[in-house]
């Protein structure tokens, strides 16, 4: 086990390394030199305490969503249904949020973080059903799911659901928002930084205590390494297949934690787009462990982030090169150190 | 048949092999699977590898094949050094691997199977026509070289077990393999089938060929082998040619350490088994084309074998019994029941968890409370099934991936006797396993039915039923047609397992 996550942890670390040999590359190709690029991306994310609000700021969906994903992956199940399910989620928080004007702040906000789960529990369910009953693939299904969420959320706010004249919802109750960490973090002043961060910690932990704790949890994850020899013991292969997929979707509808109820305070078409399929990326780096999936996404914040600080000198779209580049340069090193580390076998193929 | 132990290799040949592996080393990880190991393989001789499983046979083959590079060591072919060998350089020797797993192309044809790849082409030949005509004669001039018959147009799916390996072995010389190397022929065959696949053999050795076989199976070795090399520890011990006599206990007592073979023990004397009931009751099961109405019974306490070719529906009938496969009909009366399911690394374990997850694996529910698994009585009760058991190494984390074959083996067992379940029914006890983990599992399942356990065993080798069993059923198309005494001998069972009546094969 510590031998997987010594060689799980170089595997990063080279991915780490050619990330920025090419960051280094693209910046120069540009035109500008690497290093005073590298101090602004620096400067602009973790240099000042701004910075560093933000990074947590842009860290906390992606963490939820690289939770959903990685959840799913424990499966054997790829959810690549991240985008709509938080959609989904992000509206029925939004919607619910503007009628709990009575409740107190202790009762409101984890009732809404629970409406949130639910509704993106509910948006991988289809998905789910297919997959246990007809064995459908789900990374078909849910992407599928994505695009009927996009269609139904626009024809909803068309229907009357949204502010007259605009693409958003109500404004939520004010004791349903969650707080900004400059409340009691002086240091975060000004960025948009909130206590959903912590919660999207809390999601990373629990998930992690769930998976290694709890009956339900470790049989996901034998199921997701064989699932015949799981139906030989009778196991219910189905239903923890199901369980996977719909825990995922409500680990990425808690992702409105961060997007709805600690930044904005409604909903908007577009708000949160893109976490979805960051997820992917954070769970890849992340590696399974809760500790890495916080690393992961804060990783990824920094470089959504770092990608505004640079965007003077170089195109903020270069993060998303670098974001690229990380995964496949992640994906390769996983073979690439295994290989190495069995001791340079290389291993023929018969003719 | 006469055992023609000709003179080959037994230092009469000056020639140069024509393949010899010099101090090959090769590790998985952690694992040293061949160390310092020798072979000479050379033309004209039928040589036997034996050595119990994990002493690196396959492994040591692989390499002389080219499919696995080893660490360290030198090849040679002919008297000349090779360097970059791979599998490419091998086929263009002509040494070819006929594995454990096939290679075949299920949805192709044999035909299809024996050319591709060297698909002779007709004249326009950018268009890539294959000349099916010319194909066809030269396969079949194969075929009439092998002395066999196959039926070239049927998919592959279609064949059995034993054309299949007579497909792959025709593949072999279709593409002028010189030196033919199989793993474990005999592990999926009848004895009838076994003496044929080594007529077979015989042919191609006499043609100037040289055939390597790799086995387990003592008797195989001595009655067909010329020359027979003997492996432990992933080292090769001693390479010499066959005489008869002697021969099998001696190399018995090299494979398991120089100590002689331990006595088989024999079947302890069972209770009168009417006294504890039927157990297990099968009636009329159906179930497609694999299954058309097997009815059996098994009491209390008694060991019961189901001979037969594989591919005569004890697969459906596991898979049936195990809840994998729906029947389609018939009656199914038991208690308690746990299987040990064919293939122990797909079905029996989850091979990149831990040995202690897999122990209780389906059980968690015994130790959970309010779905919260109590770690502390898992790694209790692991604890306790791996001595009991005597699973080696004695460590609840390694994953059972990293375990021999019969240490693998005992885990599924270990799983499923761990509550005294009312029927065992147990599918290839010892395949794949050395002798001295067989022996360990064999004094289980008389344990197990001594504690009043039923126990079915369905397996291949008529060896081990005769041993564990005191009845022996035999199958065929999915049907029980015979019950015969564990005396009864090769030719009757191979007999009733082809459908024949005794007297009638040979």
């Amino acid at each position: 086990m510590t031998a997987r996550s010594r060689q799980g942890a170089l595997a990063v670390a080279s991915a780490l390394a050619v990330a920025w040999i090419v960051f280094a590359l693209m910046v120069w190709l540009f035109g500008e030199s690497p290093l005073v690029v590298g101090r602004l991306l620096f400067e602009g994310t973790w240099g000042t305490g701004y910075g560093a609000g933000q990074v947590l700021f842009k860290a906390t969906p992606l963490l939820c969503t690289g939770v959903a994903v990685d959840l799913a992956l424990r499966a054997g199940l790829f959810n690549i249904g991240g985008e709509g399910q938080l959609a989904v989620a992000s509206l029925a928080v939004a919607l619910v949020g503007a009628r709990v004007g009575g409740l107190p702040s202790w009762a409101a906000v984890p009732l809404l973080l629970l409406v949130g789960a639910v509704a993106g529990g509910a948006w991988a369910a289809p998905p789910a059903l297919l997959r246990a009953r007809f064995g459908a693939h789900e990374v078909i299904s849910t992407i599928m799911m994505n695009r009927v969420a996009d269609a139904l959320i626009g024809a909803a706010f068309g229907a009357g659901l949204a502010v007259a004249g605009s693409v958003r919802t109500e404004q939520v109750a004010e004791s349903a928002r969650i707080g900004r960490l400059d409340l009691v973090a002086h240091a975060f002043a000004g960025s948009a930084a909130s206590f959903a961060f912590l919660v999207a910690v809390a999601l990373a932990v629990a998930a992690r205590w769930f998976m290694r704790h709890t009956r339900v949890g470790r049989e996901v994850a034998l199921v997701g390494q064989n699932a015949e020899a799981c139906a030989a013991v009778h196991i219910p292969v189905r239903s923890r297949l199901a369980f996977a997929l719909v825990a995922s979707g409500a680990a990425a509808g808690l992702a409105s934690a961060g997007t709805v109820l600690g930044y904005k305070g409604y909903y908007e078409i577009g708000l949160g787009a893109g976490a979805g399929f960051g997820g992917i990326a954070v769970a890849l780096l992340g590696r399974s462990s809760a500790v890495g999936l916080v690393l992961a996404a804060l990783f990824f914040g920094t470089l959504q982030q770092g990608g505004l600080a640079i965007n003077a000198h170089v195109p903020r779209e270069a993060m998303d090169v670098l974001q690229g580049v990380m995964i496949l340069a992640v994906s390769l090193g996983d073979a690439g150190v295994r290989r190495a580390l069995a001791g340079r076998s290389a291993v023929g193929v018969t003719a | 048949m006469t055992s023609p132990n000709a003179s080959a290799g037994d230092g009469g040949s000056t020639d140069p092999p024509a393949l010899r592996l010099v101090a090959i080393d090769k590790s998985y990880g952690a694992l040293r699977a061949v160390h310092d190991a020798e072979l000479e393989i050379r033309c004209g001789s039928l040589h036997a590898v034996v050595g119990e499983n994990g002493a690196g046979k396959s492994t040591l083959l692989k390499v002389g094949a080219g499919i696995v590079r080893p660490d360290a060591g030198q090849i040679w072919s002919f008297g000349v050094r090779e360097v970059a060998y791979d599998a490419r350089r091998a086929q263009a020797l002509g040494i070819a691997m006929v594995q454990q797993h096939f290679a075949l192309f299920e949805e192709l044809t044999a035909l299809e199977n024996i050319i591709i790849g060297h698909e002779p082409v007709r004249a326009w030949r950018a268009v890539g026509g294959i000349d099916v005509a010319m194909a066809t004669e030269r396969v079949l001039a194969v075929l009439q070289e092998l002395g066999v018959q196959l039926p070239l147009h049927a998919k592959v799916a279609t064949l059995g077990v034993g054309d299949k390996q007579r497909l792959e072995i025709a593949r072999a010389l279709y593409r002028d393999a010189r030196i033919i190397i199989l793993d474990e022929p005999t592990a999926v065959l009848t004895p009838l089938e076994a003496t044929a696949l080594y007529a077979t053999l015989r042919r191609l050795v006499g043609d100037g060929r040289g055939v390597v076989v790799v086995t387990h199976k003592l008797d195989e070795v001595e009655t067909h082998a010329d020359v027979v090399t003997v492996m432990r520890r992933g080292t090769t011990l001693a390479t010499r040619p066959v005489r008869h006599g002697e021969e099998v206990a001696r190399l018995g007592g090299e494979l398991v350490g120089g100590e002689p073979l331990p006595e088989l023990r024999p079947r302890p004397p069972l209770q009168a088994h009417e006294a504890g009931g039927v157990r297990l009751r099968i009636s009329e099961l159906t179930c497609g084309r694999g299954l058309r109405g097997v009815s059996l019974e098994v009491y209390a306490g008694e060991i019961v074998g189901i001979a037969g070719v594989l591919g005569n529906g004890q697969s459906e009938l596991i898979r049936i019994l195990g809840g994998l496969l729906e029947a389609d009909g018939g009656e199914l009366v038991t208690g308690t029941l746990e299987v040990v399911h064919e293939d122990r690394q797909t079905t029996g374990l989850v091979l990149d968890a831990s040995v202690e997850e897999n122990l209780v694996h389906g059980q968690l529910a015994r130790f959970s409370r309010w779905g919260l698994v109590d770690d502390a009585r898992v790694h209790a009760e692991a604890m306790a099934r791996i001595e009991r058991f005597d699973v080696r190494p004695r460590t609840p984390e390694t994953p059972a991936r990293a375990l021999s074959g019969g240490n693998q083996q005992k885990v599924v067992i270990a799983r499923a006797l761990a509550r005294d379940p009312a029927v065992l029914v147990i599918a290839h006890p010892t395949r794949g396993v050395d002798l001295v983990a067989a022996r360990s599992i064999h004094e289980q399942i008389f344990a197990a039915a001594a504690r009043g356990t039923a126990v079915l065993v369905i397996g291949a080798d008529l060896t081990e039923l005769r041993l564990l069993c005191g009845r022996i059923l035999v199958m065929l198309r999915g049907r029980i047609v015979a019950t015969l005494p564990p005396s009864a001998d090769d030719a009757t069972l191979g007999a009733a397992m082809l459908g024949r009546d005794a007297g009638a094969s040979n």
